[in-house]
């Protein structure tokens, strides 16, 4: 049976590297025109977007990783080249995760209050950041393979620099030399998955008709708490993935984790943006405490995507 | 002593600690995280609502709760008892081990006043006195020490 590690993953990773950049523009773009027609909806899909991109930015970074190791040997690759790349997209990464965050508190706000407020600037403004940070990114990417257009001397054979001034090189030497960080990330991994498993446990369990007489709005006032876990996950994660890349990067259960991350990632967006959620408090939805049939099913095909993630190596 | 060694001696013990397959030592552990993050998870949804989060929310509707609380601690409880049986010498007497213990069971008796707190609120109740809000920090508090502790074990009980 093939394994999902023999995929190409420098392929891979030049199919996924336009997403953020290219996503982060049509955001932006929706966000532009949500605000001169002041149209709420507009902004709210904006937002949406913008959390999509966070969650899909993620398979891009681990999936460059994964091309720099199996790539590692060729004699016409510049080392340094990929590693001056991977520095510029862990910035990028960075930045671009900080804005999903804050368009989904915006989101999840504006249920509350109606419109989203004072965070949609925010967030546009750390995706114009992340945009310039990624665009930078790609430009490096590009040179790894077309020196020729490069403005660092990359050149495959040029002498050796060293390593340790690379940001990912430093993240490393601290994971893996500390007596107390490897240990320390590991507790507050598993205090961040406790919480964010209870959070989508409950809201999911109410989709499934449990709780019924509990209207979806009440509901989703736990949801930050949630993604309280789930950022403070993707934190500690990146900093087991950054410390030891080589332990993950060909463990099969390591690569359905990236792929159930998605399936819970996409859950959490719908949660949040979920029709009846959203329904006010006039309005006939929000007395409708039943889902649909098809929210039932995704609610199962989320429970099981968040156990999924759980497998190690 | 003689039992700590016989109970690593079984050949459960011996066939979870030894075998290559996926099915032993990573199945066992795999198991033991789901089963705490549900059941962490599950009691940590109940203390942030006593605490005051979606309080429109009654009691009563968290019943919930401790039917999944059974099904993960009843998987946690077996998983445990497997991966402390193939280690059980070194485990046994091991200072941190028996801190963790110590607070699982300190959290699990959290549960027990709480479950008849929700069990016996009238429908629609949404009051939670400051007892009840005691014993969620203390919920929170324990199972934050629980797991810090079994996470550590790994790095202080060699």
């Amino acid at each position: 049976m093939p394994s999902i590690t023999d995929v190409n993953i420098a392929h891979l990773h030049l199919l996924l590297n336009h997403v953020p950049t290219v996503g982060s523009v049509v955001a932006l773009g929706l966000l532009l025109l949500a605000f001169v027609r002041r149209d709420e909806p507009l902004k709210r899909a904006g937002l949406e977007v913008l959390f999509v991109i966070a969650v899909l930015t993620l398979p891009v970074y681990i999936s460059g990783v994964g091309a720099q190791q199996k790539l590692a040997d060729r004699p016409e690759l510049s080392d340094t080249a990929i590693r001056v790349h991977q520095d510029a997209a862990l910035a990028g990464f960075t930045v671009a995760e900080f804005a999903g965050f804050v368009a989904w508190i915006a989101l999840w706000q504006s249920r509350r209050r109606g419109r989203a407020a004072g965070l949609v600037p925010a967030a546009a403004l750390l995706t114009v950041v992340a945009l310039l940070l990624m665009t930078r990114a790609a430009n490096l990417g590009g040179e790894i393979r077309h020196p020729e257009i490069g403005t660092v001397a990359a050149v495959a054979g040029a002498p050796p620099v060293d390593t340790a001034q690379f940001v990912t090189s430093k993240i490393s030497a601290i994971m893996v030399n500390s007596p107390w960080a490897w240990p320390a990330s590991e507790t507050v991994h598993f205090l961040g998955l406790s919480l964010s498993f209870g959070v989508l446990l409950a809201v999911n369990l109410r989709i499934l008709g449990v709780m019924r007489h509990v209207p979806f709005a009440n509901v989703h006032r736990l949801l930050p708490w949630g993604m309280l876990g789930f950022g403070t996950n993707l934190i500690t994660g990146m900093l087991f993935f950054v410390g030891q890349p080589k332990q993950y990067i060909d463990s099969a259960p390591f690569y359905w984790k990236v792929v159930f991350l998605m399936i819970a990632g996409a859950n959490f967006l719908y949660l949040t943006v979920f029709r009846k959620a959203w329904a006010p408090r006039d309005n006939a939805l929000y007395g409708e405490w039943d889902a649909s049939l098809a929210d039932k099913a995704m609610a199962i095909v989320s429970l099981f995507s968040w156990l999924a993630t759980i497998p190690q190596r | 002593m003689g039992v700590l060694a016989w109970l690593e001696s079984l050949p459960l013990s011996v066939w979870v600690h030894e075998s290559p397959s996926v099915w032993a030592q990573p199945t066992v552990l795999t198991l033991h995280t789901m089963g705490m993050g549900v059941l962490v998870g599950a009691c940590w949804v109940l203390d942030l609502r006593l605490l005051g989060i979606s309080r429109n929310i009654p009691l009563s509707a968290f019943r919930w709760v401790f039917s999944t609380v059974a099904v993960s601690l009843s998987v946690n409880v077996v998983t445990g008892a497997l991966l402390f049986a193939q280690r059980a010498t070194s485990l046994g007497l091991a200072i941190p081990f028996l801190i963790k213990m110590l607070l699982v069971v300190a959290s699990v008796a959290t549960l027990v006043p709480l479950r008849s707190l929700v069990l016996r609120s009238d429908p629609g109740e949404c009051e939670v006195s400051g007892s009840a809000r005691v014993l969620a920090i203390a919920s929170i508090v324990a199972w934050s020490g629980a797991i810090t502790a079994g996470r550590l074990l790994a790095y202080l009980v060699p």
